[in-house]
């Protein structure tokens, strides 16, 4: 959708952002709740899971998350947007089609698309560069290839959003208090460098998750009566 | 691995495969192929459940399945239960290659230890992965990864909430979402059902045990299938 657009996004080599205060602020703007992915809107599930009873208080709000960040799609979607960060563009077009095929439910395909999507556009406007509308972990892959930033920082940060996504949409709907929420994503927060870590290491015929019920309870929200989020 | 073509059918070709060997273990190597051409309608399923033994530490068996279906056709594929014994090391592939009208009925129980006689898994490694490809294009995959100590990672509310048995079911074909509200009606708290995209239904059961699954699944694949299902599901 881009692809007629100037390319005006400056390609530096890959750099360790822990190092590099500037690359760390860009991606701290992209992974910020304020950046206009539409975050807030999905839910993952979760509240289909509260509506069930599996998560009633912050013990069983933290374990269900953990579980979803530790085996369900979020550890998958490094696996991706390390390939994305890797791949030539006909390799990012099979990819993204993986991505698109690996979603469970519809509001689960309609989670990663729109994100996608939003972070796309919103990224492209701002720094340009050739960045197709793509799902969400396979945008930020690109994202991170035209920008010169290294998968590993990017990883662990994509996985610190997504906890801190569920944690907000816990502290609204279980609920959680304040403190409790964020005591909790402290601890959650401990999860993502290991889990990136391994993720990054997968190549995409190794992928896989078992968080059943996290996607049953996706599939589940469908046709719950009243709700607040997409998903 | 044989095939038995019973001669009571409903009209169509129905092949029950037989893995002769008794089951899988690691360092085998099993692939099936079907193929059914343009308007021709073909039902698979097994004779038994299949088992898959604990593996020597490094081995992996490996079971591939390649089916194709040609305009208008149609293929139900419908083995019965695997039932991984504890560590067992199992790496299967299904791939689909369907036409853009063609039709598809995926089913897959698979069990983690048969709960009435005691087993439990605390060491296995699975790699399961079903890959539909639709008028050339990536429609559905479904890729499951399950190491380690089944029974306890089974046990988390985003997991499995001690569920020992699940199944996948898979319906990719014309009018797909006229089935939708029926299967919701026909799944338990631990199932759900999606229309993921037009003509393409994505269906998730999870069970205490293999029977309560059975249990479940069967109003499911009958509805789906349209016809009697194959008699080695019955017993």
């Amino acid at each position: 959708m881009a692809t007629g657009a100037p390319t005006a996004m400056i390609t530096a080599t890959p750099t360790d952002p822990m190092t590099d205060a500037a690359t760390l602020l860009t991606l701290m703007q992209w992974f910020s709740p304020a950046y206009p992915v539409g975050a807030f809107a999905y839910s993952h599930g979760l509240e289909q899971a509260v509506a069930e009873g599996r998560v009633s208080d912050a013990a069983s709000a933290e374990r269900w998350i953990g579980e979803v960040l530790t085996l369900g799609s979020p550890r998958t979607d490094i696996t991706l947007l390390r390939a994305a960060h890797d791949a030539d563009a006909p390799a990012l077009v099979r990819i993204d089609a993986l991505a698109r095929a690996l979603a469970p439910s519809r509001e689960r395909l309609l989670e990663t698309v729109q994100q996608g999507q939003s972070f796309a556009q919103t990224t492209r406007a701002i720094w340009g560069g050739d960045l197709p509308v793509l799902t969400y972990p396979v945008a930020v892959g690109r994202a991170a290839r035209l920008m010169g930033f290294a998968p590993a920082t990017v990883a662990t940060l994509y996985l610190h959003a997504f906890a801190a996504n569920l944690t907000s949409a816990a502290i609204r709907i279980v609920p959680l208090g304040q403190t409790e929420g964020q005591a909790a994503l402290a601890r959650l927060s401990r999860l993502c460098s290991a889990i990136a870590a391994e993720a990054l290491q997968d190549t995409l015929d190794d992928i896989g998750s078992c968080a059943f019920l996290a996607d049953i309870a996706s599939m589940r929200h469908e046709t719950l009566y009243s709700r607040i989020f997409r998903s | 691995m044989r095939v038995l073509f019973p001669r009571q059918t409903p009209g169509w070709p129905q092949a029950v495969l037989l893995n002769t060997s008794g089951g899988v273990t690691g360092g085998d190597c099993f692939t099936v192929e079907a193929d059914a051409e343009p308007a021709a309608r073909l039902t698979l399923t097994t004779q038994a459940a299949e088992r898959i033994y604990r593996a020597q530490p490094g081995e992996t068996g490996h079971v591939d399945a390649r089916l194709t279906i040609g305009a208008g056709g149609r293929i139900d594929w419908l083995p019965q239960e695997t039932i991984l014994f504890d560590r067992s090391s199992l790496r299967r592939r299904l791939s689909v290659t369907m036409a853009k009208d063609a039709s598809l009925l995926v089913v897959e129980p698979l069990v983690f230890g048969r709960r009435a006689m005691g087993e439990v898994l605390h060491d296995i490694r699975l790699s399961d992965r079903i890959e539909i490809f639709r008028g050339g294009a990536r429609l559905f995959t479904d890729a499951t990864r399950l190491t380690g100590d089944v029974c306890g990672l089974m046990q988390g509310h985003a997991i499995g909430h001690g569920a020992t048995a699940l199944a996948t079911v898979i319906f990719a074909a014309p009018g797909a979402e006229a089935f939708l509200g029926d299967v919701r009606d026909l799944l338990p708290e631990t199932g759900g059902a999606s229309l993921i995209r037009p003509d393409l239904l994505f269906i998730r059961i999870l069970a205490e045990d293999s029977f309560a699954l059975r249990a479940s699944l069967i109003p499911v694949i009958s509805l789906l299938h349209r016809a009697d299902l194959p008699r080695t599901w019955m017993l």
